[in-house]
């Protein structure tokens, strides 16, 4: 048993925190204050390989493994939340399904362009009535000769507004339910896709949250995804793999706070000493430490499982729901060892607690990775 | 085109000074959790290359003289845009000065073979005595340019821009030469795409030793160092307020002046 990085994963952490510290934490304040999505940093980021990181090269990714994928998830997470998950909904949502599910056809037009950064994509699974109860679908599609027709509304959509490519579920029978949905490519500007509303948030404000209208959408019968029906199939194995990239964020996010604690801690005086002497403070980072260690191992274990192409659906749950608790735990601590200071908008505590919160939510609330372990472990 | 580059792994430069620490015994700075780089005008260095790797398809070879660690440095090296790289690792070469660097980085550049241009950082983010590439020019006999930023090749000679306090020279110079490399928006270091990276990491770095490179045991290690470090210590800062005084900005900023002038300050 290893527990320590190969040396490619060492030589890829190295660059990656490099260039999170030079190029995407100078602009983290303001990517949250202004609510701007970070252009020209994603460029950067696909030109580096990041926006495909675990798809194979000649599919326009890096050839790099899970864990890598886990170690930038992190390493930019901990520079900008908002940044981050720009990355993983385009690597782990769209991506992926592309690899796993598209026909070579497919793979050619939308998976090379994705992987490599010239294309971003979106993942519109999650409607008004249909979060956790994903199957629920209410958006209806229908043949019609050489194309399918999709009706319907969607919410919750990361990066929808930046999106060139969204991967789109539909049903063709809502009583079917799981067994009616089915998954589609459907490109921006197709007539009768429409961003109705871009969400205000708490957190991750520099990425777009939008509430999606298909009208009469006609989508050609190629884009399709895997089968008629197959799409709740497609949807559940992406989030599967999708848990990781948001385990990792959380890691990131969680390590950011402990990093500005640390910091804090030693510079703070109070009672005339640093107020890292103080056991009640040193107890808080002790705490955040332990935490974040665990978080991440979980994370690694369930990306290297992934890398052996062995089940790892419980595995991934136990890493989201863990390490996302951890996030808002180390978030909180960080806030309140900063004392007043931490619920200013001059210091990233606050961003840090903002943009945590989120991890425990989407791509499967903690409440569903429970019943998935459970269901695991049960079964 | 033959291009060599050495490059020195160093404690980073960028960690806060809370950090940085000194061992008082061996006089060199505590790496303790701090991560290692590469020295950052190496890295400009690296990029000078390549570039000029890409215009006129050069083979470009990094070379270090350091332990163990220094071969993440290297591979970093590859991944960026090096060919092949070559480390130095011989425990004798332990204390040497920068004459014994020197002249154990020509012996290995000598091993690697005819080059023709060879880039060194203009000073080490640690040291900082730009001592090294003069004395490695002077153990290979080459002709050698300081300050550089920028290097063209033009009719089987090299052009490089020399930096100078008010501008900049244009320097025609014929190969072999030695040109160390400061930094400008030119050669700004790049950033190693994640599947160079992969590529990198597979790839074997020779490892050489004293012998490999016939190294002359009296030139090296603390015994031939015709310097020696007598004291590193972090200076003590101190900040005293001095309040100048006067009816009005005027009457304030003309003793002000006064006063700076008074301390040689301007």
């Amino acid at each position: 048993m290893k527990f320590g990085l190969t040396e490619e994963q060492r030589l890829f952490r190295e660059m990656v925190r490099d260039f999170a510290a030079k190029e995407v934490a100078p602009l983290s304040k303001q990517v949250d204050e202004e609510g701007i999505f970070p252009q020209k940093t994603v460029k950067q980021m696909g030109d580096l390989g990041l926006m495909g990181v675990a798809i194979p090269t000649e599919y326009g990714g890096a050839g790099a493994d899970n864990v890598c994928y886990a170690i930038a998830m992190e390493e930019i997470a901990r520079a900008c939340a908002s940044t981050s998950v720009i990355m993983s909904v385009n690597n782990s949502l769209i991506a992926d399904a592309l690899y796993k599910f598209g026909t070579e056809a497919q793979k050619q037009r939308y998976l090379i362009p994705l992987a490599s950064g010239k294309l971003l994509g979106c993942f519109a699974l999650s409607e008004p009535g249909a979060g956790s109860d994903a199957s629920a679908q209410q958006t209806l599609v229908a043949r019609d000769g050489d194309v399918f027709v999709l009706n319907g509304t969607k919410n919750f959509i990361t990066n929808a507004l930046e999106a060139d490519l969204a991967l789109v579920f539909a049903t063709v029978d809502r009583p079917l339910r799981a067994k009616g949905v089915c998954a589609f490519l459907v490109e921006k500007g197709t007539p009768g896709f429409t961003i109705t509303k871009v969400e205000k948030k708490l957190g991750l404000k520099g990425t777009s949250c939008c509430q999606v209208l298909f009208e009469h959408c006609r989508v050609p019968a190629d884009n399709l995804l895997g089968e008629v029906g197959q799409g709740f199939k497609i949807a559940m194995v992406t989030l599967d793999a999708g848990r990781i990239g948001i385990a990792a964020q959380a890691v990131g996010i969680a390590q950011a706070a402990l990093d500005i604690s640390l910091r804090y801690a030693k510079e703070r005086v109070a009672f005339d000493k640093p107020i890292a002497s103080f056991q009640a403070i040193q107890w808080m980072i002790a705490d955040m430490a332990v935490q974040i260690e665990a978080a991440r191992l979980l994370t690694y274990r369930a990306a290297w499982l992934k890398d052996k192409g062995l089940r790892h659906t419980k595995e991934s749950a136990m890493a989201k729901l863990f390490a996302s608790e951890t996030a808002s735990r180390a978030a909180t601590k960080a806030l309140q060892i900063h004392g007043g200071y931490g619920y200013l908008y001059d210091f990233p505590a606050q961003r840090l607690f903002r943009d945590a919160r989120i991890t425990e939510i989407y791509e499967g609330t903690s409440e569903i990775q429970r019943l998935v372990i459970a269901h695991q472990l049960l079964n | 085109m033959n291009i060599v580059v050495c490059i020195k792994q160093i404690i980073d430069p960028e960690v806060p000074m809370s950090q940085f620490k000194i061992d008082p015994r061996t006089k060199r700075q505590v790496q303790g959790n701090n991560p290692l780089v590469i020295s950052p005008y190496d890295a400009n260095a690296l990029e000078v290359a390549v570039q000029l790797k890409e215009k006129h398809g050069a083979k470009v070879t990094a070379i270090s003289v350091g332990g163990a660690t220094t071969i993440a440095a290297l591979k970093s090296a590859l991944s960026i845009g090096a060919d092949e790289a070559i480390l130095v690792n011989e425990p004798l070469l332990a204390g040497s000065d920068q004459q014994g660097i020197a002249y154990a980085l020509a012996k290995a550049i000598q091993k690697a073979g005819a080059c023709d241009l060879i880039l060194t950082g203009c000073e080490s983010g640690d040291w900082a005595d730009r001592a090294v590439p003069g004395f490695l020019a002077e153990e290979l006999d080459i002709g050698y340019v300081g300050y550089v930023t920028r290097i063209e090749v033009r009719d089987g000679q090299v052009v490089v821009r020399r930096v100078v306090e008010d501008g900049y020279e244009l320097i025609e110079a014929k190969t072999p030469l030695l040109a160390a490399i400061s930094s400008d928006e030119t050669n700004a270091a790049r950033y190693a795409k994640l599947r160079d990276i992969m590529a990198a990491a597979k790839k074997m770095i020779p490892v050489w030793k004293a012998a490999d490179l016939g190294l002359d045991l009296e030139r090296i290690g603390a015994g031939a160092a015709r310097v020696a470090i007598t004291d590193v210590y972090i200076p003590v800062k101190e900040s005293r307020c001095e309040m100048i005084d006067g009816n009005t900005p005027e009457e304030k900023a003309a003793k002000l002046a006064a006063r700076l002038r008074e301390l040689k300050l301007i």
